[in-house]
């Protein structure tokens, strides 16, 4: 069973990828990160990244529509994806069976990086992160 | 005291007026706070783990400090899972004990806690992130009675597109109860109260039952909680007049 650690270290092996960390983004701390960071301190990035996840995971507008089959106990939003000209950064939120608001933030390289490959494995690692 | 502690490799309970941080080997390796819900109800209020489970965990593994060990090893809870809890558990509750209104610190030197370690924390990231926490409670509204005072609804209209974390401590609000109350309740981390509850009082919609004059307005404030200064209205803002103040006081 992973733990936060070996998850980050998993994240890490995708082509491309540069620094990953999981974050609460209700108070921006970084529950544990690896390699480098945007900001070159993953303190900061993880502020950063947090409050743009609070805002996703807020907004109505973002939620899926009522009947869509989605609970209550779920993350409205699954992940967000931002890109430049060099990178992308993908956050994987993370869903627990105890209250929390976690995410899996991902750095990605743009041309050693394949965007659908990351999305996909941060789904499978958010979901063994919590259940093994 | 705790830096001399960390540079020592101390292990033991470092005790304030608010609770404890537990350190072995000079990291932190859990926290409790009368003012937090403790880790066993994080993890038992929505379903992940059965009271009966805990109290197996607690009779198995607690006599040789090592409860958190054994939920993994034993296949009651998912490693990961388990970290990202305690984690919460432990800065939630080391925000209050580390909190300026701590009071005297003293140590005792031995003492190991029944969990143990499952992600042991060096004491400088929690200074740091307590003070963190500080500073970022305080940027989304300064004032701090909502923290502690029974919490009541102002006659402000709910906004209906309230984020549903915060309308669950909304749901809860009744006059009696504080934000640690709702805290216990939701089984979530007090600090994550405290940030919905600031939010919820910079808004306008949630005071403190402490004679604090309600604000009244004719019209809901559209994006109400939107992380950014309330629109340009037609009438006096009452709670961003408040805040201008409070902010004007604390130059």
């Amino acid at each position: 069973m992973p733990g936060i650690d070996e998850c980050l270290l998993e994240a890490m092996k995708l082509p491309g990828a540069r620094g990953a960390a999981v974050v609460d983004w209700t108070s921006g701390l970084a529950l544990g990160t690896v390699g480098e960071s945007p900001s070159g301190d993953h303190e900061t990035t993880a502020a950063e990244t947090a409050e743009l996840a609070r805002m996703a995971a807020e907004f109505p507008s973002f939620a899926p529509a009522d009947g869509s089959g989605w609970s209550d106990g779920d993350t409205p939003v699954n992940d967000l994806i931002v890109s430049n000209r060099d990178s992308y950064h993908v956050l994987q939120f993370v869903r627990t069976t105890f209250d929390s608001s976690v995410f899996l933030h991902l750095w990605l390289g743009r041309t050693e990086g394949n965007l659908a490959l990351a999305r996909i494995r941060l789904g499978e690692m958010a979901r063994q992160l919590v259940l093994g | 005291m705790l830096h001399r502690l960390a540079a020592e490799k101390a292990t033991g309970s470092f005790m304030r007026e608010r609770g404890t941080l537990h350190l072995a080997d000079g990291h932190v390796i859990h926290a409790e706070s009368p003012d937090t819900p403790a880790l066993e109800l994080l993890l038992t209020a929505g379903g992940a783990l059965s009271p009966e489970q805990w109290r197996q965990a607690l009779d198995a593994a607690g006599p040789e400090q090592r409860v958190g060990r054994f939920l993994v090893d034993s296949g009651r809870f998912p490693e990961g899972a388990l970290e990202l809890c305690h984690l919460g558990a432990l800065y939630d509750a080391a925000f209050f004990v580390l909190g300026p209104d701590g009071g005297p610190a003293r140590f005792r030197y031995g003492v190991e806690h029944w969990l143990g370690a499952v992600r042991p924390v060096p004491v400088v990231a929690v200074q740091r992130e307590t003070a963190r926490r500080q500073e970022l409670l305080h940027e989304i509204w300064p004032e701090d009675a909502a923290d502690t005072e029974p919490l009541v609804r102002t006659r402000l209209p709910l906004d209906t597109r309230l984020p549903r974390r915060q309308r669950a401590v909304l749901e809860h609000v009744d006059g009696v109860r504080t934000a640690a109350d709702i805290a216990r309740l939701l089984g979530r981390p007090a600090f994550h109260t405290l940030v919905d509850v600031r939010r919820l009082a910079a808004a306008g919609i949630v005071a403190a039952d402490a004679g604090i004059v309600a604000p009244t307005r004719r019209r809901p404030r559209p994006e109400a909680l939107a992380a950014r200064p309330p629109a340009t209205s037609t009438g006096p803002d009452i709670s961003l007049l408040r805040r201008l103040r409070n902010a004007l006081e604390g130059l």
